[in-house]
């Protein structure tokens, strides 16, 4: 039995070969499409179209997304939008590869940049160029249903809609409605030219602090890290047994240091993985250094074996004075109120920097991008929702007001939403209460918009991101010398794309 | 029986058997035997403990998930961990039933239709294979029978991707059937299944074949009845195994009409999107909520889970 | 001769149910599989995006020259060499003491199957909640100490850094360990109790007789008797313990390792899963190997029990 074994899985797996190969090599799987052709007469008011939307939304976002899609379908009664959860943002990519590779892809996918240069490997991506300012199908229109004062339909005496109508781009006026590094966050992939994605809500990363312990041990919130190094031998020098700050995101940080720094991080062609340099070595170097020296903690430096345990628990303890942390957070750093006082005043600022006159903080959150389908007029009903949930400033304002994200939009457009200007002007930097600080936040965030940056997304750039916070850990850590944790991280990300 | 045989009984059937003669011959029992006793009760004493110990180490984590389940989300995130809720919170109960987009009754109903579907038709082909593997006789039975056990030692993640390719192609995508064909055929089924025929006496078979029994009827009258624990043992396995089962039903099947409670349960759905923190003690409700069912189950049905298992052993 | 050529087809007709299933859910992967080892860098996504693969051994090469290649093979190794004969020998042992017992036997026995249906990734966040330390202050103090660390303070002893950063992989091992006999536990008692209650008992009738001591009793009588249970329990055990994946996730999380030091516990079947993302020939090849190495373990395995295994 023994000795035929390998034989007769050989001769059975070659027989069934020959089987199943004939059954399967008949399926379709080829998507390969041109870019995008309008259909004759463009989008068809008339007939119903039914497009799907996978997120990764929490229940309370979904009532919100929900609620939006009632609005768009006032306007487009044809189009029926079935929003699907998928769990977890990877559990989207997962799924979406798959389909693409069954040609089953759903239309609108929510994620990161990552992603989308992921699913772009088969082109099953739509460029959006041709629905841009300046592009394309910059003369046509579509038919949307006019609603009237209150939001209804407005229809004929036969039942049947009034339609006005309105630009299928995005014009130049709601363009520049939008915050430039969010929107072009949407040219990340490749070579820069093509536009992949819409920007769908977003967070950066801010300093928070603790107002009363920086009066105790009167400090100034730190401009530059040379002045964040000030306040940490300073606080050290009062009282050890404090961290005078710390940063969640590992990741972030290395990867903010090079923007700040303006070293090398990755590209999205040619040689993928610029980190391992001089400028970062050196301030790794720097952290170690503090890292000793007890000045800050990190997510996994305070969290468990998985790595996530976000440091405002110490902050909210007051065991440390300031926290580097995402602005969709911003409810976690603020400690319950006993007998309704605050136990400490919240400050929100923004981060240090290497270089005040050209600050850089981290642009991140979800984007959606549109798949490819053989009916044109479902990429166009996609198209549509997109843009109507990337410009509508109610959808904006709910959104963000509900998940602690901010709105892609700039402030004077959002302002337009009554609910959310009364949220922005709930802020009070002198009285930050559970009740306003995600408003001040919000504020913070929108004052520095001429900041943001974004990394290139690639095949591997999700990798390189994993590894740098890896790195910047292991080696403030002493787990790896600083030479030997560059080197494994280049490795580890050359061999993902090699 | 002499008492040198007592120390060391080890079937607890004897025991009692024991006992009872210890206590008749207590009286003129020897010094020697008395100490003898004494060990006895040392030993057993000492397999309590030792016992004892072990199935409280085994139940830790039960009874971390049970507290947990009940305890407010601050206290669950507490410094110092606490070995009993302070206040019982049963409203995680409520929250896990009552979360939006869960729908854990719709979960329980779609996972007892594909387990019971699953089971019955899995049986069917188990039944049916395992008989051929260990009464009929054809060309390459064993080279077939190896062939298939492995197919056991491959790494079955590899299959995902090519088997959703097929699924689609197939258009199964979001039905039962994708939940249920695909595992219809479990090779370790088959040879527990087959191991228990062969055990049965070939006697039975030739006296069948003299009267005229059909092969189908032979198995219907006689081997099904006389492998009843290992069938039992093989559907409480796989409604475990549908129970259970995540990545697949995740990838093929993830609308609400479909989705199983395992899916649903690792979502993000016990996630506050306002301050991304997840409600882990609602969630341990959850899991204390869909384990109960198994553990039921188990209960209902141990001696037969044990007596399957154990009719299992690799003869032949 | 004509029943004989009957059984034939009937015998296959019998087969046929499973064997149509096979062909489509395992066969045809595995060809899938082999062939996707043999296109350098093959993916799905590229080859709809049109692209074309080298044909060749690259896949291989390439896996075996990848730095942290040896180590997932090598946690795989100590994972199946510590836990298997751990856990065997455990089992065993609660097994001989629960078949010594009477009172509340049904009860424990209850007990020692619950792992056997729980969620795997709900007893995962327990163990780790277990074994962790969490929010260090500037002191280096954690201010949350897992009970496993409590418990060793109470008896005297200083806290152990098991799971979080900075941790050594001796703890970290440790920890798994734990984990993953705890999970094998089960199973095996189950079908070494099954085993023992089948055993005949003449045969420690006649032990007693001869005087013979209890240890003697279980090497001499317990363990060749079960060797059959014992055997289908190792083999089965290597065979899981080649594919461990899902414990490491449970406790580290998607990193495989401690924080700071990802990828320091991967085994073959993470490496298999990191592969799956961006490069599916390279995850085939990956698996091939694992399956050649799980062949001939499983192959020296049976071969030793035949040797040993007693009929």
């Amino acid at each position: 039995m023994k000795k035929r074994f390998g034989a007769i899985l050989l001769s059975g797996v070659m027989a069934c070969s020959v089987m199943v190969g004939i059954a399967f090599s008949t399926g379709c799987r080829g998507n390969r499409k041109p870019d995008f052709e309008m259909p004759e007469g463009g989008f068809d008011v008339n007939n119903d179209v039914t497009i799907t939307f996978y997120h990764s939304m929490g229940a309370d976002n979904r009532k919100v997304l929900q609620a939006s899609l009632e609005q768009f379908k006032l306007l487009y009664p044809n189009i029926t939008v079935v929003e699907e959860a998928q769990g977890g943002y990877d559990d989207v990519l997962t799924q979406v590869k798959n389909e693409i590779i069954a040609g089953t892809q759903p239309d609108i996918a929510y994620g990161y940049p990552d992603h989308v240069a992921e699913y772009n490997q088969s082109y099953a991506v739509q460029a959006l160029n041709d629905f841009l300012p300046g592009g394309t199908y910059n003369d046509y229109t579509v038919q949307q249903v006019k609603l009237d004062n209150n939001g209804n339909q407005v229809k004929n005496e036969d039942g049947s809609y009034v339609y006005e109508e309105v630009s299928l781009n995005i014009t130049e006026a709601q363009k520049a409605n939008f915050i430039e590094g969010y929107y072009n966050e949407g040219y990340l992939f490749d070579d820069g030219s093509k536009m992949y994605t819409l920007p769908f809500s977003k967070s950066t990363e801010v300093l928070y602090y603790n107002k009363d312990l920086f009066t105790k041990y009167n400090l100034q919130v730190p401009k530059t890290w040379d002045d964040l190094e000030e306040i940490c031998k300073k606080v050290k020098a009062e009282d050890p047994s404090l961290y005078p700050f710390t940063y969640d995101s590992e990741s972030n940080w290395f990867i903010t240091m090079c923007e700040q720094s303006g070293s090398g991080y990755t590209s999205s062609s040619g040689n993928n993985f610029l980190f391992d340099n001089a400028t970062n070595r050196a301030f790794i170097e720097r952290f170690k250094g503090w890292y000793e020296k007890g000045y800050f903690s990190t997510q996994a430096i305070n969290g468990g074996a998985a790595g996530n345990k976000y440091t405002s628990d110490l902050f909210t303890a007051q065991k440390s004075l300031m926290c580097i942390g995402s602005s969709a957070g911003a409810n976690n750093q603020i400690a319950a109120p006993t007998d309704g006082k605050y136990p400490y005043q919240v400050g929100i600022a923004s981060m240090p920097q290497v270089n005040p006159d050209k600050p850089k903080v981290i642009s991140q959150g979800p984007s959606v991008c549109v798949l490819k389908q053989d009916d044109p007029q479902r990429v166009l009903a996609s198209w549509l929702l997109v843009k109507y949930l990337a410009t509508d400033v109610n959808f904006q304002a709910a959104f963000s007001m509900g998940s602690g994200y901010v709105p892609v939009l700039k402030e004077s457009e959002m302002r337009k939403s009554t609910i959310y200007a009364t949220h922005l002007d709930s802020a009070n930097e002198n009285n930050v209460t559970k009740a306003n600080i995600t408003a001040l936040a919000a504020k913070v965030c929108m004052q520095q918009e001429a900041a943001y940056y974004t990394s290139p997304a690639f095949v591997g750039s999700s990798t390189a991101r994993a590894q740098v916070g890896n790195l910047l850990l292991a080696a403030v850590t002493g787990t790896k010398t600083i030479d030997e944790a560059f080197k494994y991280a280049i490795a580890e990300c050359e061999y993902q794309v090699g | 029986m002499t008492d040198k045989i007592n120390e060391n009984e080890v079937t607890p059937e004897q025991q009692s058997v024991d006992s009872q003669s210890k206590v008749m011959k207590k009286k003129d029992i020897q010094s020697v035997s008395k100490k003898q006793i004494a060990v006895k009760v040392l030993v057993q004493i000492a397999l309590y403990t030792f016992l004892i110990i072990m199935a409280l180490i085994v139940l830790f984590p039960f009874y971390w998930m049970l507290i947990s389940s009940l305890k407010t989300l601050d206290e669950y995130n507490a410094t110092v961990p606490t070995l009993w809720p302070q206040q019982f919170k049963w409203a995680n109960y409520a929250v896990a039933f009552e979360t939006d987009g869960l729908n854990l009754g719709r979960l329980f109903l779609n996972t007892v239709i594909v387990g019971v579907v699953s089971t019955l038709l899995s049986l069917v082909v188990t039944v049916l294979a395992a008989y051929a593997f260990a009464r009929l006789e054809f060309k390459g039975k064993n080279a077939l029978f190896a062939a298939l056990l492995a197919t056991m030692m491959i790494p079955g993640e590899l299959f995902t991707i090519t088997n959703y390719l097929t699924v689609t192609t197939f258009q199964w995508r979001n039905t039962f059937t994708v939940l249920i064909v695909p595992f219809l055929v479990s090779v370790f089924y088959i040879y527990l299944l087959r191991q228990n025929f062969l055990q049965i006496p070939n006697e039975l078979y030739l006296a069948a074949k003299v009267d005229g029994t059909s092969d189908l009827k032979y198995l219907w009258k006689v081997m099904i009845p006389l492998s009843a624990p290992t069938l039992i043992s093989i559907t409480i396995l796989k409604m475990m195994g549908a129970w259970n089962s995540y990545i697949w039903p995740r990838l093929v099947a993830n609308d609400m009409a479909h989705r199983l409670v395992t899916v649903g349960l690792r979502g993000s759905t016990f996630t506050d999107a306002m301050t991304n923190m997840t409600d882990y003690p609602a969630q341990m409700a959850a899991v204390v909520i869909v384990t109960i069912p198994l553990l039921l189950v188990f209960l209902f049905f141990r001696k037969y889970i044990m007596r399957g298992v154990s009719r299992s052993g690799i003869k032949g | 001769m004509d029943s004989k050529k009957k059984n034939q087809w009937k015998a296959w007709l019998y087969l046929l149910p499973t064997l149509l299933i096979i062909a489509v859910f395992t066969v045809w992967p595995i060809i899938n599989t082999i062939r996707m080892s043999l296109l350098k860098n093959y993916d799905d996504l590229r080859a709809i995006g049109g692209m074309t693969f080298e044909f060749g051994f690259a896949n291989f090469v390439n896996v075996a020259k990848y730095q942290g290649f040896l180590n997932c093979l090598g946690n795989t190794m100590i994972l199946c060499v510590v836990t298997v004969p751990i856990s065997t020998m455990l089992a065993l042992i609660i097994a001989v003491a629960l078949n010594s017992i009477k009172f509340v036997r049904k009860t424990l026995q209850t007990i020692f199957f619950l792992p056997y249906v729980t969620n795997s990734i709900a007893i995962g966040m327990v163990f780790m909640a277990m074994f962790q330390m969490v929010g260090y202050t500037a002191g280096g103090e954690p201010m949350s100490v897992g009970i496993i660390n409590s418990i060793i303070e109470a008896f005297g002893g200083t806290r152990v850094n098991w799971v979080n950063v900075g941790s050594g992989k001796f703890e970290n091992m440790v920890v798994l360990v734990i984990y993953i006999v705890w999970n094998a536990l089960p199973f095996k008692i189950l079908v070494l109790l099954g085993g023992l209650q089948s055993v005949n008992k003449q045969y420690y009738d006649a032990a007693k007789v001869d005087g013979t001591s209890r240890i003697r009793t279980f090497w001499r009588i317990t363990v060749p008797l079960l060797s059959p249970m014992i055997a289908y329990v190792v083999i089965t055990g290597f065979i899981g313990g080649f594919k461990e994946y899902s414990s490491i996730v449970g406790i580290f999380g998607d990193g495989m390792g401690p924080a700071g030091n990802s990828g320091s516990l991967n085994t073959m079947v993470g490496f298999i899963y990191d592969n799956l993302n961006h490069n599916q020939g390279r995850a085939s090849a990956a698996a091939l190997i694992l399956f050649a190495i799980i062949f001939v373990v499983t192959m020296i395995n049976m071969w030793v029990s035949k040797k040993k295994v007693h009929y």
